[in-house]
């Protein structure tokens, strides 16, 4: 008797295991859940040699606030360690005493369209023209960490015409 | 007599002829440069995908997207595609059989800078932006929207 259950459940066992073996090597395939834990990082080169162009650092799209603006900034380092900020299919309003600068994107001023009190920014120049690619230098000690949005800033009227804020490229 | 300038405009011909040849040989190399066409950033939440999509051409034509500063959850059968939309939602299981879709190769690493070619006749303004997609579970690691550089 003692000998007979314990073949059925020996029996049972070797059921159990050609049914769920299966299973779960199919699971394990399905999912692959070991990936979870592994990384695999790769580090192809730019599939061309630019070394000697400026290299673009930070980029976005610029978006209207006083005013309709649209286009996209780019911060580039030359190959001497210089940097600028490029505009391109760019667009604005015209308007009085208008400047490129650059500010923090978390200031809460920002998110106004006029600026109450003195924003918080570094003075690139006054805007070359409403329309068009341009550049504009910017002062070697600049932490763009820090100062991570180029506003186009109007500083007769603290008007927020546009900003931009910048991502890693 | 003639026959000397019958053999000095031979000479100024062959002349002429490498000088053209080697002014265009430099004029070739001045302009063996890559175009940045679109550029877009990754969002991805469920997966943590993130990073920099940018779609080059090069000099002579070849279009290629480069991953930069990428990084989204390892995974089976996981692809890098372009689909014809403006942007996918986060973790959408977006691929209908109505969407359309161009097949860049599988993904090369789940970290790191990476390129893949683009097939040259794609439309790049139909197919619109760049999604991690893993194949066997129609799932949508991640997408980047892209735009014009």
């Amino acid at each position: 008797m003692n000998t007979h259950v314990g073949s059925w459940v020996l029996h049972r066992k070797w059921i159990l295991a050609a049914v769920g073996l299966p299973i779960l090597v199919a699971a394990w395939w399905a999912f692959r859940p070991e990936k979870l834990w592994i990384n695999q990082k790769v580090s192809e080169p730019a599939p061309f040699a630019s070394s000697t162009d400026p290299q673009p650092l930070y980029t976005g799209r610029l978006e209207g606030k006083a005013h309709q603006t649209s286009g996209r900034a780019t911060i580039y380092k030359t190959p001497d360690g210089k940097q600028y900020l490029r505009l391109t299919d760019f667009s604005t309003s015209n308007g009085p005493d208008v400047h490129v600068v650059l500010a923090r994107s978390d200031e809460a001023n920002l998110t106004q369209e006029i600026v109450k009190g003195q924003l918080d920014s570094v003075e690139l120049g006054s805007l070359k023209g409403n329309q068009g690619d341009q550049n504009y230098d910017l002062p070697a000690s600049v932490d763009l960490q820090k100062y991570n949005a180029a506003v186009i800033y109007c500083e007769r009227f603290h008007a927020v015409f546009g900003l931009v804020r910048l991502e890693q490229f | 007599m003639i026959r000397n300038i019958k053999t000095l405009l031979a000479l100024a011909a062959l002349a002429f002829t490498f000088g053209t040849w080697a002014y265009a040989q430099d004029n070739m190399k001045h302009e063996e440069k890559a175009k940045t066409l679109e550029t877009g950033s990754f969002h991805g939440k469920v997966h943590g995908t993130s990073g920099r999509a940018t779609i080059y051409q090069e000099a002579d034509g070849k279009l290629v997207l480069r991953l930069t500063n990428f990084k989204t959850s390892n995974g089976p059968d996981v692809h890098v595609i372009l689909i014809a939309a403006k942007d996918a939602d986060d973790n959408a299981n977006f691929l209908k059989s109505s969407t359309e879709r161009v097949e860049l190769g599988s993904l090369k690493g789940n970290e790191g800078d990476q390129n893949y070619e683009i097939p040259s006749d794609t439309d790049l303004s139909k197919f619109q932006t760049v999604s991690i997609y893993c194949e066997r579970f129609d799932a949508n690691f991640g997408a980047a929207p892209l735009e014009k550089f």
